[in-house]
């Protein structure tokens, strides 16, 4: 009985694709079967087996949009051609579509423009619709929901972290540089990752210095219950939650009167604020813009309206782009703009920009510790090689899940590379009244 | 045998237009009303018109596949450019092309030197290219694993139809242009074709057969990407 209704809801759910969106509905109708997906995928890069294939991946899919929603599928049926959908499929389906990262590269050289992260993420929503999304991804989503943050941290822990991070400043720079909290009537909301607040400081630290040096110290301010921009709704494909979760940080940035939403380094984060939220209008018109703050420093760079002394960050530094800022926000020069200007030795990794392999852990792979042999060894095995081959002793990416992953991955493959964030590099060089801080380690 | 004539030399062109005609429609129709909320990837063109190039790029040269698979780019535009090519000959079949082309200039001679010399080779190009293509499918494993019965078929019908193609050009008896002509005139007249002298030539009607076979499966299967690509990279890149 159980596995009847489990049964009709997943093909009820593949049949709602003939209501949209039309991108879905095509891609389940048009692929030529060339393989150029696998030939550009990360996970088959690592491991060239049919489970893999991007392909094959979609085909879960696809084999039950055909079987019930295509003239062609329902006469073959008819035959004995097709077999019908059985509740055991998902037994793969749960597994495979969570051995994607969505990292969208595959759409970039698919030569019909096949997007197989949407497809993934459709089969991910469906897994979501019967229960079956992996319990370590779950149980993100659910703390998210309930304390507004992925790590669960409360108001007072981020206090703390910001008392902290400001003590280390006026130790470093001799100077107060404030990092405000809930001041209504700031222009900018500031929305990091939480990550950048309770695991790696510099990145906020670095975004205090830059207002600070601005004079815009008591234009800004972050939130005690928003701190997170990252939306696990968008990993699992539920829309609700990712809306529910979105609607929170929305609402706070209307109650502050910020007029610019100043987001973090966190690609998905930002790519669900500007792309999905403020491009289709979940909310309606909105009294605030949504800007990156790589975008933000970086213009404050090339209008000459910040100082650096490259200098003191010698080391070879190189960048990951983080997937939801290369290829779905178009955001690739300025997080280079503020790497050149702090480190005197960057170098670029091959392929970059847009066509920069994933670091193995997006689409929220990155939170899941019960693959993590997946990541270490499949997802993550052209990322590895890319950065061995720039001989860079730093790696800097602007996106907490990359950075999660990245550690994992340079600590299992015992590499000597430090993994950090853009503004945690310009935390380390930027001149405020005309010196940089005294070098700290934070990583240990 | 005359009931087969009668069904492939008399019906199938005007059910296989139609099919074709009605299915392309529908499907346009069916994509053009579901809503399309943006996924753009980056780099994306800046507006409209400069996405519709792009759009025209993918379409002419396969510009995302010259990026990702160097080796297929090579063999699917040859095969893609050939088969335009071959199409585009065709057009003296069903039109006044030769007409038209008088008047720029060319001779008879000079119509029938470039017929069989660009459209031999064409044709012998095509084989060349729809045979590698079958032999990657076979060979390289990301293609294999993933290549089901809908595949061949769609290659080996396109095969059977360059074949029969070109027994009739390179065949020992000389195929007849003008018999046809008469042919597809009364088609589009609707006149009564029945008799056509042309029908009684077993390979044309292979021919024709097939390719009206291969018009008819366009907008139901793989082969959709034809019209699809229009729409899909254009969505992919709106801003």
């Amino acid at each position: 009985m159980a596995e009847t209704t489990v049964k009709e809801r997943v093909v009820e759910a593949v049949k709602a694709i003939r209501k949209g969106p039309r991108a879905l509905q095509m891609y389940m109708e048009m692929c030529a079967r060339c393989g150029t997906c696998a030939a550009v995928c990360p996970i088959y890069y690592a491991a060239p087996e049919k489970r893999f294939n991007p392909v094959e991946r979609s085909d879960l899919l696809r084999r039950v949009y055909q079987r019930y929603c295509t003239a062609s599928g329902r006469l073959l049926a008819a035959f004995g051609g097709l077999r019908e959908f059985d509740a055991a499929d998902l037994d793969r389906w749960a597994p495979a579509f969570y051995e994607c990262t969505g990292c969208r590269r595959c759409a970039t050289y698919c030569p019909f423009g096949i997007d197989n992260s949407v497809i993934t993420r459709k089969g991910r929503a469906i897994l979501d619709q019967v229960g079956r999304t992996p319990k370590t991804m779950q149980k993100v989503v659910q703390i998210s929901l309930e304390t507004g943050n992925t790590d669960g941290a409360s108001a007072a822990a981020l206090r703390a972290a910001l008392d902290f991070m400001e003590e280390e400043m006026r130790e470093s720079h001799g100077e107060e540089i404030r990092i405000p909290v809930d001041v209504v009537g700031a222009e900018y909301f500031y929305v990091p990752p939480s990550g950048d607040v309770l695991v790696n400081p510099e990145a906020t630290m670095g975004v205090a210095k830059v207002f600070h040096v601005l004079g815009l110290a008591d234009r800004w301010t972050m939130s005690s219950a928003c701190f997170d921009g990252a939306n696990y709704g968008l990993f699992t494909g539920n829309d609700a939650d990712m809306k529910r979760d979105n609607k929170r940080y929305v609402d706070e940035a209307i109650r502050l009167g910020a007029r610019v939403m100043l987001m973090g380094e966190c690609g998905h984060a930002h790519r669900i604020m500007k792309m999905m939220m403020e491009k289709t209008g979940w909310w309606g018109k909105l009294p605030f813009e949504i800007v990156n703050c790589m975008e933000w420093t970086a213009d404050h760079i090339r209008q000459g309206r910040l100082q650096f002394d490259p200098g003191r960050n010698t080391d070879p530094v190189t960048y990951h782009d983080p997937c939801n800022f290369s290829r779905s926000c178009g955001i690739v020069g300025e997080p280079r703009v503020i790497l050149e200007a702090s480190c005197a030795d960057f170098r670029e990794m091959t392929p970059n920009r847009a066509e920069n392999w994933c670091c193995g852990g997006g689409g929220g792979l990155s939170a899941m510790d019960d693959i993590r042999e997946f990541r270490m060894k499949v997802s993550g095995k052209k990322k590895l090689e890319q950065i061995r081959d720039t001989g860079a002793r730093r790696v800097a990416t602007a996106c907490s899940n990359c950075k999660r992953q990245l550690t994992q991955l340079m600590e299992t493959h015992r590499e000597p590379v430090e993994v950090t964030g853009v503004h945690d590099m310009l935390s380390r060089t930027i001149l405020v009244a005309g010196k940089a801080a005294e070098l700290v380690d934070y990583t240990r | 045998m005359d009931t087969v004539r009668f069904i492939v030399g008399v019906i199938l062109p005007y059910l296989a237009l139609g099919v074709f005609a009605g299915g392309m429609l529908y499907r346009i129709w069916v994509w053009r009303k579901l809503a399309s909320p943006p996924i753009t990837l980056f780099p994306a063109p800046p507006d409209a018109s400069a996405n519709a190039w792009n759009t025209v790029q993918e379409a002419v040269l396969f510009k995302s596949l010259f990026r990702g698979d160097r080796g297929l780019w090579l063999l699917a535009w040859a095969f893609h450019v050939v088969l335009a090519l071959i199409l585009t000959g065709h057009l003296r079949v069903f039109t006044h092309a030769d007409a038209l082309l008088a008047r720029l200039g060319l001779g008879e001679q000079d119509i029938q030197a470039m017929s069989s010399g660009v459209g031999g080779a064409a044709g012998v190009a095509i084989l060349v290219t729809a045979v590698l293509l079958l032999v990657r499918r076979l060979t390289v494993r990301r293609a294999r694993e993933i290549s089901g019965a809908g595949d061949y078929f769609a290659l080996l019908l396109i095969g059977a139809i360059v074949v029969t193609g070109n027994m009739m050009r390179f065949g020992a008896e000389h195929f007849d242009l003008n018999l046809t002509r008469g042919y597809f005139a009364g088609l589009f007249s609707f006149a009564d074709v029945s008799g056509a002298p042309v029908l009684q030539h077993n390979v044309f009607l292979l021919h024709m057969g097939l390719a009206w076979l291969l018009v008819m499966l366009l907008p139901f299967s793989k082969l959709l990407h034809f019209g699809g690509i229009f729409f899909t990279h254009q969505l992919i890149r709106k801003h």
